[in-house]
């Protein structure tokens, strides 16, 4: 039984007291961001990225991974309790869950989501699990041209699933993938738009710029807002649902897992539409629909399950292929590159303790959540209560001395302003910063698989076309940019991203 | 002319800006043949297709029209810029302590309210809390005041 030995070896290291350890505080950090109402787990996980990059490579995998999941907890209970979802994936949580808490029923609204995403992350690890040899031994045949076809799949696939223009999407893919060129060319050498600037050689750090985009960016636009708080903070009475409640609560669950965790694979899909999409599911499918929006307990239970089963799903092409299919999986990729670790199948084979470590500590890691989040919810309520104008200035400084921390230069804190900047201008503009990310995390090594094929074939671009994977792969990108064009497919993507706002 | 300065309009012309830059200073970098490609091959092949995609985008919104850009509120953005800047000019040659309390200073004043009494508290508690947690904590190589600690 191979599986069982790669368990065992994952669980070996990550029941280690170090890795413990990391995941705890991985977990509690991203909650205690996470709740922090406006800033979701792209922004939490780029802001914390500094802190991990000083840990071995695993201890920082398993940190952030920690960091994701305590994330999408805290944005689940700022949805339950006042309204405010962290994040786009708990919007869908908010239309039932607050109101259940209105109802009085908070404390059952907060177990059944914390429950029924344990669930749905020991169903996703578990899936994770199964799929990921088999997925990695089929990658292990693609060649340079496979490789190239691929990543061009999965970045259109992205921008079809994300919301917004595909036109403005596709545009900010290649500025992103332009951004991914700076620094020194690796086959020859030459200095590609460094300005002169020795600090621009290796290339823009990748921790700066996700930090001003998504961090700094997002603090500004907050303030802008002038975030109000909920009226009266919510008590939290008793955690225990009724009989009724979990009746109910079940089977709705076990469908947000299952639809989940499908969705997650997808590239461009992951925690955002599994929770949509089950929702949808669940109030389709009840003999009551009209109980939905007004506290029903379905309407809770099964997009966090869903939420939850996609977000682990949604490693699964980043660890078998290298293709990150959202803003977080392109934030691993870069930590990962950071750890000097090449993301694609080689690390399975290559790095068996760390691949299969991330996996047992993710399960972990969803464990440690309902453990320390149920019971400290009085203190993550507390929190809420600061306000935000205490809160940016903080937040901003702990960017600032991070950024610095990276490399001990104060050359990335002024990066993280002028990405800042850069960040701010894009959500004026209604641009996307996911995309960007997506293209420069994956700017260099398609450049590099692409000159790789091209040299292969001596020069002749057919050679995307004549091998069956690659050929395959490039007809269904194809065919997914028609798809876009067509009318009623526009109709029906705006439909479905209508109450994202 | 204010379908011209719709969302689409302008981001159109931002990606045509970044296209023209790329080319700009991009073309001194050889480009080689498509079998032994230059450092400028990848680079310049980008910046056309940026450009024609921003181009696209123009010309769509200028048609077809779009959702306005909203009026910025110049006050958040510019504040807790110049604060990061100022806190980046500081941080090594004055210490922890000048960069964070300009810091807090300015990103407190790009909220809509603004208490004295309650930003000097912020910024003596995360002082204590900095000082704490990144030098005597993570043992971090920074000075607290410059010259002195």
């Amino acid at each position: 039984m191979d599986l069982l030995d790669n368990l065992a070896l994952g669980f070996g290291v990550a029941f280690t007291f170090q890795n413990l350890m990391y995941a705890l505080i991985g977990c509690l950090l991203g909650t205690l961001i996470g709740v922090l109402p406006g800033i979701g787990p792209v922004a939490t996980i780029a802001m914390l990225l500094p802190i991990t990059f000083h840990l071995p490579p695993t201890a920082s995998l398993i940190m952030l991974a920690g960091i994701y999941y305590g994330a999408a907890y805290g944005g689940s209970t700022t949805s339950i309790l006042v309204n405010l979802p962290g994040e786009a994936s708990s919007v869908v949580t908010c239309l039932d869950g607050y109101q259940m808490a209105r109802n009085g029923r908070a404390g059952a609204a907060l177990s059944i989501s914390a429950v029924g995403s344990f669930f749905a992350g020991t169903v996703g690890t578990f899936i994770i699990v199964m799929f990921a040899e088999p997925l990695t031994r089929m990658a292990q045949k693609f060649g340079p041209a496979d490789y190239c076809s691929l990543m061009a799949l999965g970045l259109v696939a992205a921008v079809i699933l994300a919301s917004g223009s595909v036109i403005k999407a596709i545009a900010m893919i290649f500025l992103g993938l332009l951004f991914g060129l700076v620094g020194t060319d690796v086959n020859t050498g030459a200095q590609r738009f460094t300005f002169d600037l020795p600090e621009l050689s290796d290339g823009i750090d990748f921790a700066p710029i996700a930090m001003g985009l998504f961090g700094i960016a997002e603090i500004v636009v907050n303030l802008e807002r002038h975030l109000s708080r909920g009226s009266g903070t919510i008590k939290v009475t008793s955690l225990w649902p009724t009989a009724e409640e979990i009746r109910r609560a079940v089977p709705a669950a076990l469908r947000g897992t299952f639809l989940g965790a499908a969705l997650g694979v997808l590239p461009g899909g992951g925690p955002t539409l599994g929770a949509f999409s089950s929702y949808t599911l669940e109030k389709k499918i009840s003999k009551t629909p009209q109980r939905f929006g007004k506290g029903a307990v379905e309407g809770v239970a099964a997009p966090e399950a869903a939420n939850n089963a996609a977000a682990q799903t949604s490693f699964i092409p980043m660890l078998t292929l290298g293709i990150p299919s959202n803003a977080v999986m392109a934030l691993m990729v870069g930590a990962m590159i950071i750890q000097g670790i090449q993301p694609g199948p080689e690390v399975m084979t290559k790095k068996p303790d760390l691949f299969w470590g991330m996996i047992a500590s993710m399960w972990i890691g969803n464990a440690m959540l309902v453990i320390i989040n149920l019971p400290m919810i009085g203190m993550w309520v507390k929190l809420l209560t600061v306000p935000y104008r205490f809160l940016a200035p903080a937040i901003l400084l702990f960017c600032c001395i991070g950024a610095y921390s990276l490399q001990n230069s104060t050359f990335h804190v002024m990066q993280v302003a002028a990405f800042g900047v850069l960040g701010y201008i894009f959500v004026r503009l209604g641009c996307e910063g996911a995309p960007f990310l997506l293209g420069l995390v994956l700017g260099p090594q398609m450049e590099e698989y692409f000159r790789r094929a091209m040299l292969l074939s001596r020069g002749d671009p057919m050679i995307f076309l004549e091998r069956p994977i690659s050929l395959g792969l490039l007809i269904t990108t194809a065919l997914l940019l028609i798809l876009m064009a067509l009318p009623s497919f526009k109709k029906a993507r705006e439909e479905a991203f209508q109450e994202e706002g | 002319m204010n379908r011209f300065l719709s969302k689409d309009f302008l981001s159109g012309l931002l990606f045509i800006g970044f296209g023209l830059l790329a080319l700009y200073f991009g073309q001194k970098l050889a480009l080689g043949t498509p079998v032994r490609m230059g450092p400028g091959y990848v680079p310049r092949m980008l910046s056309l297709v940026l450009l024609g995609l921003g181009a696209l985008i123009c010309i769509v919104a200028a048609i077809s029209g779009g959702e306005l850009v909203e009026k910025p509120k110049w006050k958040p953005i510019t504040l807790v810029t110049i604060g990061i800047v100022c806190f980046a000019l500081l941080f090594e040659r004055a210490g922890l302590l000048p960069a964070l309390v300009v810091l807090i200073l300015i990103a407190s004043l790009a909220g809509e309210e603004f208490k004295l009494t309650e930003v000097l508290g912020n910024m003596v508690v995360l002082a204590v809390l900095c000082t704490v947690v990144f030098k005597v904590g993570l043992g971090m190589n920074v000075s607290i005041v410059r010259g002195i600690w």
